[in-house]
């Protein structure tokens, strides 16, 4: 059992480590995500593994240790801010650089420090929509 | 006491200009000229003293851990220098009251020289190693700014930097060498080191010692090959020029010389590096001032080839060689800082410093050109004068030298070239200028200064002629005593007269002074030899040597950081690997003795599961719809795994956060291209890359599987053995989070809240491009709101609520609480903007996300601050149980305020996350400019 | 009141940030300005009386939820800790008066997002409990994401990409190492950690060395250690000014917590596992200095060059904590306050630099004049006298003290050079860039805003700083002595928590 668990979290940290070393900003993220799911498995099994033995007091006559598993909901928890964040992050660079690559191959120049509230990257946003694979860019009607 | 007021006094002084800036330029001299001869009197108080041998002295603690103590002292070349510092200082005051012009600030002028001469007065005043380094990198930051007094003129920055460039590096050396020779006495203490010579010369140290504490002196004191910074400080006012390369800053360099001659002196070492560096510094500095139209820069390379003739003197190891060096630093000091000032003058009266162009002056200024001759005739050596005097001893020390062998006589022999030398340009200053045909198209027309402008020359030649014609008079006790201090052990016996009888020194002075008079004849010839030579401008060199650094620098740090996070996620990965790779090289047995669980063709299954899921996560990862279907399973199987080994907990929330999760990326993807490259780099870097996430994924997994073979003895059992008495809850995993580690969980919907706002913050004024089409060109459904989900989510709201509200309240017992329970609530909402669309929502919820997370937040703030009342720590819960008809049997505790400020957090973070964003595609997206 | 002096300033900023969150405050400019700086500094005041308490009666500890340690969180407030809690408070009080000069403007949240970066910061250095680290340092890592993108920009979110992506990496190994840690340890508490490290059962041994030094990365990446360094330049040059300026102390964090673990847990007492890192620190502390010194010489702007300065401070700092003696732990302690502070200013002055210089901003070209040279270009000069470590500011000390610990430490061949060159690279940069700024211009520019009030005073607060910690760092240095003292000998739980160690809470 330990062994498939192992393999498991192996398999999930490679899987995550490979995505997270492209140079889109998706698959980055979701490597991310894979990555936390093996993080989370294996701070869970830092405790070892015990099968029902739930840690709530007179529900099973051995324990599991409960301490990792409070860490890790901690862990879930803020891994999901994290992401969320990082998701929205990726739009805004997707509408600010006008693509989603993070290869260095669209670093503003430094001329621009952006001072200004967004609203001085109109042109260039829109130059970056014509790089990207998107068909059209027109804002969809309201309905 | 009276030590620390020669040194407060100008150093308090500095903001009387400042303070006095409006009134009248007298004024503002008068002012400024209070303090340094207030401090000239002191000084000059202290004479019965220190002529008697006695050293006043001060002391007080500043950093003891450090070693660096307030301590002055004043010894016998203290005050030489003091009074030379002071002295010239007033005379030079006086001066540029009448040198600057009505534009420039003098306030600002007299206070950067007044914080000159704190600076060098604490130098020489200092008898601690690392006070003294400290005055001594003042010396250098307030030259910085009064050499760039002008600060609009290329030349006066860029000489600017490179004195401060060249002096600051020597500091940095000089600081090695000091906390080296400390390290070796063990004190920072002066007295104490100069007593420890022999220690030192004896040390391993020694080399590394003299090393840097000659880089130290000769940068400051211009020594070749570091003089090139001297002439181009002449760019400062000449005011400056006259005080820092006659009496001052270049002085520091041989002052620092003579204050470590006892400790460091003697070794052949040092008798090689410094005396043949002086000699060369003196014979390059006589030849090039030889060749210079520009008279400042005549006097700049003269007072570099002086500052060598005094390094020779203190090189040559003899106590007679060290009194003459003494007795040059004054001479020098004296007949220099006049010569700068008349060079002022003439330049001042006349527009230019150019000698091809200025001639004859003598008809235009005569009482002047008397002036600056007979100065110069002191540079030159010639009898009567205070120059000849020291000259003369140098030549008398150079004739007893053997420490270069059989070849010893070639240091007379240089001497006195060198001597020739100084002769030709001197007479090249006084007959170039003075005679020598009429001026050149003069920008105006000279007559003579000012009547107070003249009197600081006036008052050095008139001490020129004295010292040169009453030496003993004049100077004995000054220079005995100093010499004294220099030398530390009694003086050599010597006589300080003019007339010596016929003897070899006076035949080479006769030598010297015919040679140079030769040689300015025929300087024709010389100037033919010189011409063919191109002039290498020092400080372009400089600047080139600079700019050609930063380049370098430049091409190497894009080289290293191109700008690409894979190349930052791939090395960060690398190290991460390197470093845990590596214990388990020595890491004998993998498997623990901790008994295993036997596999179940169940667990088999979802392994394989995860493991496919997880590959075609990466396969398909650019159809990216597929690969979060994908993903999903891989969370799914995650909580599974989580329900399966017995952690209820963590198995609701990895569900309800993977629902979240999944949702938000369908939301982001809708704005993210659909698709990205089947392959976005070159097959290598894919290999490259997969192995390192193979390697590292085999050495997690491997440390997974070692921990979870091995036994462990843990805190663990603590909690669940007080989880209910202490924490009133038999859920233990639940208790931990609100009770036992109730901090973390304040910290983690802490950072919940915290990226909301972040979100928030992104998501204001973004401009999105949407897209009609999905990645394969199929259209949007029309219909955004389906009628049927419609129907379906409204009815199952209610339920969703009831449910959450059941989980909330059994959390502390069973599986449950707060977190999941928002999570659920959140859901179910969320489902209804889905549905019905954020306007038709906004008129029924009219709820603000960022209120309920500030509110959530509070909430759990205020609950832990509650037992305060009660004087127990934060967040001490407290908990009882109550019978009520009815209800029955039923548990209060603190603990589920705290989870219902979770609870409310977590609904305010994820409605904010998702409606803003679904807003997106609406009318409701916020205005631009408000991030 | 006293009894609960350790947490308040934790407790004062998280409240500070809540509250401006909630009506009424959330929307009136005056009530965010007002009660941010009122929160600020009274996080100051809580911070200095905790610094007095401790240093009269030595160390403190708080014991959240009266849980006896290991059990319960603890924070742990000795002098190193509360010394850095009233440089990161002081910090903030300084940034957020600066920012109420019109940055509060240019977004929203401002105030309460430095208030709980600030909140992050102080738990780092309070906690004793390594997996609440891991929270601290999420917390302030989230208030870094947002406060980056503060303003808004393309260039400010290139960098943000970056920055955030690596951070999340690290938290995930972060995570691992906490993992590993917990299996081998079987516990979370630092101090029960460096009492237990000495005992592991010999078959756990490499695994926590792999832990420990999977710290090590995860520390390095937030001291910004070479090759972990890159996220630094570019998101600090970017954010704008005050951001700038509180960023200067994040990487401090990094070196704070590499004393704590690497020196502490797994210090000399550490047997088996005792410096397990120092391979490993050494030769990528001195890289790290070297190419901070090469970052510095390719500067282009003030800020990149600020930022790069701090690159090399954190390399000087790693080069303290490879050395581990008390001395250098001193040394660093002070260098550390100082470079803080330093660099903070020149931040905030380039910002201020920016706002008067019109369209050349802070890059080394000649341009206009800035509209008030003779403040700006004084307050300059102070600012660069000190991050050369020139006397009379107080960089020459914490540079001297550097050299001498590591003299005493037979270290010199390595250290001296980086540590001297270091400091030409910044002089002459320092010189250059100012000369350029202030001297190399082409007609007067009126058009330049004027230094505000408030900007004018966080400015001048941060220069008298300056100045009295080197007139009194004959105090401080004993202090900071004392300081480092207290860190290699760790604390005893046992001592602190004598029945609770077996019984449980008196609650």
């Amino acid at each position: 059992m330990e062994f498939a668990f192992a393999l498991c979290v192996g398999v999930l940290t490679t899987a995550g480590i490979y995505l997270m070393l492209r140079g889109q900003t998706f698959p980055v993220i979701v490597g991310l995500t894979l990555l936390s799911y093996a993080v989370n498995l294996f701070l869970f099994a830092s405790g070892r593994l015990t099968v029902n033995g739930a840690a709530i007091i007179g529900q099973s006559e051995h324990y599991t240790d409960p301490l990792p598993q409070a860490l890790v909901l901690t862990a879930i928890v803020i891994g999901f801010a994290m992401t969320a964040y990082v998701l929205i992050l990726a739009m805004r660079a997707r509408s600010d650089l006008g693509n989603d690559q993070v290869d260095g191959r669209n670093m503003p120049e430094a001329r621009d420090t952006g001072s200004d509230a967004g609203n001085g990257d109109k042109p260039r946003a829109r130059r970056g929509l014509t790089r990207t694979e998107l068909r059209d860019g027109k804002p969809r009607k309201e309905r | 006491m009276s030590v620390l007021w020669i040194l407060l006094l100008p150093m308090l002084g500095m903001i009387l200009p400042l303070l006095s800036a409006k009134k009248s330029r007298t004024t503002i001299a008068w002012l400024t000229a209070l303090p340094p001869a207030l401090a000239l009197a002191i000084l000059l108080q202290q004479i019965p003293s220190v002529f008697a041998g006695a050293v006043p002295a001060f002391e007080a603690q500043w950093v003891p851990l450090l070693g660096l103590s307030i301590s002055l002292h004043l010894d016998g070349l203290a005050f030489l220098f003091c009074l030379l510092i002071l002295g010239i200082g007033l005379l030079i005051i006086l001066y540029a009251r009448y040198y600057l012009s009505a534009q420039d600030n003098m306030a600002v002028f007299y206070t950067y020289l007044l914080f000159f001469m704190t600076a060098m007065l604490g130098v020489v005043l200092s008898s601690n190693l690392l006070q003294l380094w400290l005055f001594w990198e003042l010396t250098s930051i307030s030259s910085f700014l009064l050499i760039s007094f002008w600060s609009h003129k290329t030349e006066a920055r860029k000489g600017a930097r490179m004195a401060l460039s060249v002096t600051g590096a020597g500091g940095l050396a000089l600081l090695g060498a000091l906390l080296l020779i400390a390290h070796v006495c063990g004190s920072y203490d002066l007295h104490t080191v100069l007593k420890q010579g022999d220690l030192l010369r004896s040390s391993e140290w020694y080399p590394a010692i003299i090393t840097l504490f000659l880089l130290g002196a000769f940068t400051k004191s211009a020594q070749f090959p570091f003089q090139f910074w001297l002439p181009h400080a002449m760019a400062a006012p000449t005011p400056v020029s006259a005080y820092l390369h006659s009496a001052t800053m270049v002085k520091a360099g041989v002052f620092l010389l003579a204050r470590f001659y006892p400790a460091l002196s003697g070794t052949d070492a040092w008798f090689v590096a410094v005396s043949l560096t002086g000699m060369t510094t003196m014979l390059v500095g006589a030849y090039t001032a030889l060749f210079k139209h520009d008279l400042k820069g005549l006097l700049a390379y003269s007072t570099v080839s002086h500052l060598g003739l005094i390094t020779l003197l203190l090189g040559l190891g003899s106590n007679l060689a060290a009194v003459a060096a003494v007795f040059h630093i004054i001479n020098h000091a004296v007949f220099k800082a006049s010569l700068f000032m008349a060079a002022g003058i003439i330049d001042h009266e006349s527009g230019t410093r150019d000698m091809r162009k200025l001639n004859g002056m003598w008809k235009y200024m005569p009482f002047t050109a008397t002036l600056a001759m007979v100065a110069a005739a002191s540079m030159a050596g010639v009898p009567l004068l205070n120059g000849f005097l020291s000259k003369e001893m140098l030549f008398a020390e150079t004739l007893h030298q053997e420490t270069l062998g059989a070849l010893s006589w070639w240091i007379p022999l240089l001497s006195t070239a060198g001597g020739a030398l100084a002769v030709a340009y001197s007479l090249r200053f006084m007959h170039d200028v003075f005679f020598n045909g009429e001026p050149v198209d003069l920008p105006r027309i000279p007559h003579e200064p000012p009547r107070y402008m003249r009197v600081p020359v006036e008052v050095l030649v008139v001490l020129c002629l004295l010292v040169g014609i009453f030496p003993q008079f004049m100077v004995g006790d000054l220079l005995a005593t100093s010499s004294q201090a220099v030398i530390g052990t009694e003086l050599p016996s010597y006589s300080l007269a003019v007339w010596h009888g016929f003897n070899i020194p006076l035949l080479m002075s006769t030598i010297a002074i015919l040679g140079g008079v030769i040689l300015y004849i025929n300087r024709r010839h010389l100037f033919y030899f010189q011409g063919q030579f191109i002039e290498h401008d020092a400080k372009l060199i400089f600047e080139g040597a600079v700019q050609w650094l930063v380049r370098r620098a430049e091409i190497v740090n894009d080289w290293i950081d191109n700008g690409s996070l894979q190349r930052y996620m791939f090395l960060l990965l690398l190290l991460a690997l390197a470093v845990s790779a590596g214990p388990l090289f020595e890491l004998k047995d993998t498997v623990g003795t901790h008994a295993q669980l036997p596999i179940n063709w169940v667990v088999g299954f979802c392994a394989a599961l995860l493991v496919a899921g997880t590959f075609i996560t990466i396969w398909w990862i650019h159809r990216r719809l597929v690969a979060l279907v994908a993903l999903s399973v891989v969370g799914l199987i995650t909580s599974i795994a989580f329900a399966y080994f017995s952690a209820p907990d963590l198995a609701l929330t990895q569900l309800s956060v993977e629902v979240v999760t999944i949702l938000l990326f369908l939301l982001a993807l809708f704005f993210l291209p659909q698709k990205s490259p089947v392959i976005d780099s070159s097959f290598t870097v894919i290999v490259r890359d997969f192995g390192i996430a193979a390697l590292f994924g085999s050495v997690i997994g491997t440390i997974c599987y070692a921990l979870m073979t091995r036994p462990l003895d843990t805190i663990s059992g603590y909690f669940l053995e007080h989880s209910k008495p202490g924490g009133g809850g038999t859920n233990v995993v639940n208790v931990i989070l609100v009770d036992f580690r109730g901090f973390d969980t304040l910290g983690e919907i802490t950072v919940l809240g915290i990226a909301a706002l972040g979100i928030y913050k992104l998501l204001v004024g973004m401009r999105v491009f949407m897209p009609s089409t999905d990645g394969n060109g199929r259209r949007w459904s029309s219909d955004s709101h389906p009628l049927l989900l419609a129907l379906v989510s409204q009815s199952l709201l209610p339920l969703a609520l009831l449910v959450s509200a059941f989980i909330f309240i059994r959390g502390h017992n069973m599986p449950g609480g707060g977190f999941i329970a928002g999570l659920i609530t959140a859901i179910a909402l969320i489902q209804q903007y889905v549905a019905h669309g954020v306007v038709w929502m906004k008129e029924r919820l009219p709820i603000n996300c960022l209120h309920l997370i500030g509110l959530g937040l509070l909430i759990a703030f205020l609950s832990g601050l509650g037992s305060w009342l009660f004087g127990h720590n934060y967040l001490t819960t407290w908990f009882d149980h109550y019978h009520w008809p009815l209800v029955g049997e039923f548990e209060l505790a603190s603990a589920m305020i705290f989870d219902f400020g979770v609870y409310l957090t977590v609904i305010g973070a994820i409605l904010l996350i998702l409606t803003d964003l679904g807003k997106l595609t609406t009318s409701e997206r916020q205005s631009e400019g408000e991030r | 009141m006293l009894q609960h002096l350790p947490v308040l300033p934790l407790l004062l900023p998280l409240l500070g940030g809540i509250v401006l969150l909630l009506p009424p405050l959330i929307d009136s400019e005056r009530g965010q300005r007002q009660f941010g700086l009122l929160f600020a500094s009274l996080t100051l005041i809580s911070s200095l009386v905790l610094l007095q308490q401790v240093h009269a009666n030595g160390t403190h500890v708080y014991a959240l939820g009266e849980w006896a340690a290991p059990f319960g969180i603890v924070l742990v407030a000795d002098r190193m800790a509360t010394l850095l809690l009233v440089l990161t408070a002081f910090l903030l009080l300084c940034v957020q008066m600066f920012s109420c000069a019109g940055d509060d403007r240019k977004g929203r949240f401002l105030h309460s997002l430095l208030l709980f970066q600030a909140l992050g910061i102080q738990g780092s250095f309070l906690t004793g409990d390594i997996f609440n680290l891991f929270v601290f340092f999420e917390i302030l890592l989230i208030a870094s994401y947002a406060l980056l993108i503060h303003g808004g920009g393309k260039q400010k979110t290139a960098a943000n990409v970056h920055y955030v992506t690596l951070n999340l990496a690290g938290s995930a190994l972060f995570l691992f190492a906490l993992g590993i840690v917990y299996g081998t340890f079987g516990t979370l508490n630092m101090a029960d950690m460096q009492a237990k490290a000495a005992h592991i059962p010999e078959a756990d041994r490499e695994l926590a060395e792999a832990g420990a030094l999977l710290l090590l990365v995860v520390f390095g990446l937030k001291s910004a250690m070479l090759p972990l360094h890159f996220w630094l330049p570019r998101a600090y040059a970017s954010a704008s000014a005050p951001i700038a300026a509180l960023f200067a102390i994040m990487t401090k964090v990094g070196i704070y917590s590499l004393w704590r673990v690497h020196d502490g847990i797994f210090g000399a007492q550490a047997g088996a596992l005792a410096h397990v890192a120092q391979h490993w620190l050494w030769p990528l502390a001195w890289l790290t200095l070297l190419l901070g010194i090469i970052a510095t010489l390719s500067s282009q702007t003030l800020r990149m060059l600020t930022a790069n300065l701090v690159l090399v401070s954190v390399g000087s700092l790693l080069l303290m904590v490879a050395v581990n003696t008390e001395e250098s732990a001193t040394a660093g302690l002070f260098y550390l306050v100082h470079s803080t502070l330093a660099c903070a200013l020149m931040f905030l002055l380039a910002g201020l630099i920016v706002q008067q210089r019109g369209k050349a901003e802070d890059r080394f070209v000649a341009s206009r004049q800035v509209r008030q040279p003779i403040l700006l270009g004084g307050l300059y000069f102070l600012a660069a006298l000190a991050l050369i470590g020139m006397p009379p500011i107080s960089g020459f000390i914490g540079k001297t003290l550097m050299l001498s610990a590591a003299l005493k430490a037979e270290a010199a061949g390595w250290i001296w050079p980086p540590l001297l060159l270091s400091s030409l690279a910044a002089l002459l940069m320092l010189a250059r860039g100012g000369s350029t700024l202030f001297w190399r211009v082409r007609g007067e520019n009126q058009k330049g805003i004027p230094v505000h009030a408030m900007q004018l005073g966080a400015v001048w607060l941060m220069v008298a700083a300056l100045l009295s910690i080197m007139i009194f760092a004959g105090w401080l240095t004993s202090f900071m002595q004392m300081a480092a003292q207290d860190m290699y000998q760790g604390l005893d739980l046992r001592e602190l928590f004598p029945l609770k160690m077996e019984g449980g809470p008196d609650a």
